[in-house]
């Protein structure tokens, strides 16, 4: 497992950006990952580490609107976009519909997936192309894992939102 | 304490008090903590798994930019080993200590802890550490295909069961094996250490499930006074048995914070995690049972060997449900463990026990077949209506309507019992049960409750939620005894200088705590009504026992006082009550358990062999739920995970070298949200008042035991194959048609 080079993070690249609404300017190295640029040199730790490699979405952020995974992202291809963290999803002392919506339905257990399973249900129900239905929110949804299985209450939150944000029953594709 | 029988707050949906800092980002696990002038840790992890590690080279790592040190075998203090005693409550989950000689005993042991200034430094320069190994011969790779392979290590005898089976009308001999798993919990263990130079003091912030047992095996490795060593766990990214105990990490990055005099924090790389900090062992299991013409049990023998490794002996005790699960006279269960050249296992959710219960209940449903009776019938024949192993009733036991409540929502009765007789369309639907069964247990726990003079209530217990929901119902006990709202109501949790609370583990934590923070709660009150009647006081002249308590008020003749008026007149800014709460002589006169039945539906469609898990019905006897969103939430998740061990979970490890080929989260598979079937759970409420005045048993396990089984038993009622091999994968299914 140590086979793969890593190389030293010397070089420094300036990177602008925008962070949860703010415009940053910040120093990374050419290889570094933007999980790690947020977590360790912007002090965001709501996107988290989970698997590293793409496979679990507890690192989902939003990039120009769209849900990532920020481990397999590097740094500096973000040049000039705007990223939204779980910190920057809705404004200080509220909560968005959807966090709502996980406390109410109990959508959670250690809550180390939540930031990432959130990110996710908020892009989804802001994507007109993915139908309501409960299948297709289960596909959806299933590149973040779980592992306390709160699958359950994460859709039955999820659905409740769509609800709250759109006044409408799943199972619309429009 | 009096029974609490008509609740207010306690058995109410309450939602999570820690909920708005888990969805905010706001909770600040172990991984997420920072401290001013912190240094990270990364392990360099073994590549060979049985040897000698004969060289490091590490000029090329030191070299690198931000390199601080390199701990290794030639670079560590001595440090002592944690005596592993549960009794002391010092047990660590792997008593060697990091680089305590050159032997390598499984592939990921760490070699070396590279520190430097960032994380991305000490990973890079983790990869510039190399390493020489001298392979040894006769590595074990795994359980062989012998049942008297290892060493027997348990054994329970009641009856002549090998007499009984001899002479029995009807008898079942089958093998189950189940592949090692992975917990996988999202958050990878982490240390942060700080030692603190001036005072001796060592301060580790850990992603526990036991704040405890960290701190008195820290104290003794670093041969330090416990009150020196501080161990702090607030959020925990779960845990599922690999973090009740200590692992090396944690010994490492602390020598390291000592001798570097600067903070360090390790964080294992998800790879590391899975190859280090434990495992529920691969098991195979023998069971043998007769029974008479009419289904009565005569004779049941449960054979164990589990995996353990070659640097501790854990035992996964598989057969620990058998005794009690069926009326049945002749029983034996044996237990055995083979080391073999892997990380050391640990307990994972519901340990041992959920192992067995896979065995047995295939075995139930086998002999159901074999006896051509209804597999639920079978279970109400051999029913145990007091605890057959221990000989004394069970102090609440509603398994019959659990298995009787399940079956009629779950449409039973319409059940084709021909084997790939119902269809729907291309599929094949098959439906199977199994009883579910988690021994119920107590810890000592101790409490503090602090009324203050601003209306709030501070609940304290060095026990931690690690995602269960231990913070609300700590603050639900305590709004329901003071009549406080819960919003007012603060709960601290995971620090080893709040009063000693239980390892969270075992579904224990719920009936160990809520007794001891009841107990605080009216000892505050206690000493609230002796200020509140002295003279001067609210109530001055009454008897403090004729005050009664009500939403945050001293009541009596008509009149109330808020708490925090009595406390303002008395100039005091708050008043603590201190308790504790154990199990007490109740063991003696009772067996405590708790129950449950699962039904499943798969739908199979042989075209293309593919398997999936339509539906699942649960009814789960825990006497009372606290919080019952909460409870219910447990035991989905449990189901979810039963799916993974049914059908998807398996550590592989190379045959040729015992080497681990799936440490990562995409090779090794667990359930997605796409893998969800219909759940239907049913908690019945029935308090148990003879474990505790709440009438609670716990809820963390239960769910997870029968899951495999009923689900095994319903591929089998589909596809017509009896599959005793989990994983039960496509190959499987494919096999033979």
């Amino acid at each position: 497992m140590m086979e793969s080079t890593v190389h030293p993070p010397e070089a420094t690249v300036t990177v602008r950006l925008t962070l949860n609404g703010i415009p940053v300017t910040v120093g990374v190295s050419p290889n570094a990952i933007l999980l790690d640029v947020l977590r360790e040199q912007l002090g965001l730790t709501g996107p988290k580490k989970g698997c590293d490699h793409g496979q679990c979405g507890a690192c989902t952020v939003h990039v120009d609107g769209r849900a990532m995974n920020a481990c397999l992202r590097l740094a500096v291809m973000c040049e000039g976009q705007a990223i939204i963290t779980i910190e920057g999803l809705a404004g200080a002392g509220h909560l968005h519909p959807v966090q709502q919506a996980f406390l109410d339905h109990d959508a959670f257990q250690c809550g180390y997936c939540s930031p990432g399973q959130i990110m996710s249900a908020v892009a989804l129900l802001e994507d007109r192309r993915i139908a309501g239905d409960v299948a297709t929110v289960r596909e959806a949804m299933s590149g973040n894992l779980c592992r306390c299985g709160a699958y359950q209450n994460i859709l039955a939150a999820i659905q409740d939102a769509r609800l709250r944000l759109h006044g409408q029953e799943g199972g619309d594709k429009t | 304490m009096s029974d609490i029988t008509e609740p207010r707050v306690i058995g109410r949906r309450t939602p999570r008090i820690d909920g708005v800092a888990k969805l905010t980002g706001r909770a600040d696990y172990t991984v997420d903590h920072r401290l001013e002038g912190m240094l990270h840790g990364y392990p360099v992890p073994a590549s060979i798994a049985h040897g000698t590690l004969e060289s490091l080279t590490l000029d090329a790592a030191r070299a690198m930019p931000g390199v601080v040190d390199i701990l290794h075998h030639g670079h560590f203090p001595d440090l002592h080993r944690s005596p592993n005693s549960m009794r002391q409550g010092n047990a660590v989950s792997e008593v060697r200590l990091p680089f305590e000689d050159d032997r390598i005993h499984y592939h990921g042991q760490y070699i070396a802890l590279v520190i430097a200034e960032t994380f991305a430094q000490a990973r890079a320069a983790a990869f510039r550490v190399e390493a020489r190994y001298h392979r040894d011969a006769g590595v074990m790779t795994g359980l062989a295909a012998s049942d008297d392979e290892g060493e027997e290590v348990r054994h329970y005898t009641r009856g002549e069961p090998e007499l009984a089976f001899g002479i029995a009308p009807v008898i079942l001999d089958e093998t189950y094996t189940m592949a090692a798993e992975s917990h996988l919990q999202l958050e990878s263990h982490a240390t942060l250490a700080e030692w603190h130079e001036a005072d001796q003091r060592l301060i580790v912030h850990e992603s526990t499930q036991g704040v405890f047992y960290q701190r008195n095996a820290l104290a003794r490795i670093f041969d330090l006074p416990e009150e020196r060593v501080e161990v702090i766990s607030h959020y925990i990214g779960s845990g599922f048995g690999n973090k009740l105990f200590m692992w090396p990490h944690a010994v490492a990055t602390a020598a390291a914070a000592r001798m570097l005099g600067r903070p360090v924090k390790t964080v294992l790389p998800r790879q590391q995690d899975m190859m280090t900090t434990g495992h529920r062992p691969a098991s195979r299991q023998r069971i043998r049972l007769g029974a008479e013409l009419d289904g009565s049990l005569a004779s049941i023998q449960h054979d164990s060997l589990t995996e353990t490794s070659t640097v501790d002996r854990y035992v996964d005790a598989c057969g620990g449900a058998t005794p009690s699960a069926y009326a049945c006279d002749s029983v034996a269960t044996h237990q055995r463990i083979l080391p073999v050249h892997h990380g050391t296992p640990c307990p994972m959710r519901a340990p041992g026990e959920v192992s067995g219960v896979f065995a047995l209940e295939s075995a139930m449903d086998e002999l159901a077949l074999a006896l051509d009776m209804d597999p639920l019938a079978l279970r109400l024949k051999n029913y145990a209506h007091q605890d057959p192993q221990r000989g004394l009733p069970w102090s609440s036991k509603h398994l019959d309507r659990c298995l009787e409540s399940a079956a009629e929502r779950f449409g039973w009765t319409a059940r084709d019992p021909g084997l790939g007789a119902m269809r729907d369309g291309d599929e094949v639907i098959g439906q199977g049960m199994a009883a579910a069964t988690w021994f119920a247990g107590r810890q000592p726990c101790a409490a503090e409750v602090e009324l203050r003079a601003d209306g709030s209530v501070v609940a304290a217990c060095g026990t931690q939620d690690i995602g269960t929901g231990t913070y609300t119902i700590v603050a639900q006990t305590v709004a329901e005894l003071t009549g406080v709202p819960i919003e007012r109501v603060e709960v601290r949790l995971g620090e080893t200088h709040l009063p000693a609370g239980p390892l969270s583990g075992g579904s224990m934590t719920t009936a160990s705590t809520l007794p001891a923070v009841a107990a605080a709660v009216h000892d505050a009150l206690t000493a609230l009504k002796a200020r509140a009647t002295e003279p001067g006081g609210s109530f001055a002249g009454l008897a403090a026992d004729s005050l009664g308590v009500e939403s945050g008020a001293l009541v009596a003749d008509g009149r109330r006082a808020d708490f925090a008026e009595i406390l303002a007149r008395h100039r005091l800014t708050a008043i603590t009550g201190e308790g504790s709460a154990a199990p007490g002589d109740e063991r003696r006169e009772y067996s405590f358990r708790s129950f449950g039945a699962h039904f499943v539906e798969v739908r199979w469609d042989p075209g293309i062999s593919r398997l999936r898990v339509a539906r699942v019905v649960s009814s789960i006897d825990i006497g009372r739920a606290i919080n019952p969103v909460a409870a219910r939430n447990q035991v989905e998740g449990a189901i979810v995970m039963g799916i993974g061990m049914a059908l998807l979970e398996k550590l592989d490890y190379d045959p040729r070298d015992a080497r681990l080929i799936n440490a990562n989260a995409s090779d090794y598979r667990i359930p997605v949200h796409a893998d969800m079937p219909e759940i239907d759970v049913e908690l019945l409420d029935h308090p148990d008042f003879r474990f505790n005045e709440f009438g609670a048993r716990g809820i963390g396990e239960i769910g997870l035991t029968g899951i495999a089984p009923a689900i095994a038993n319903a591929v089998h009622h589909a596809t017509g194959k009896r599959l005793r091999n989990l994983p039960i994968t496509v190959e499987q299914l494919v096999e033979g048609n």
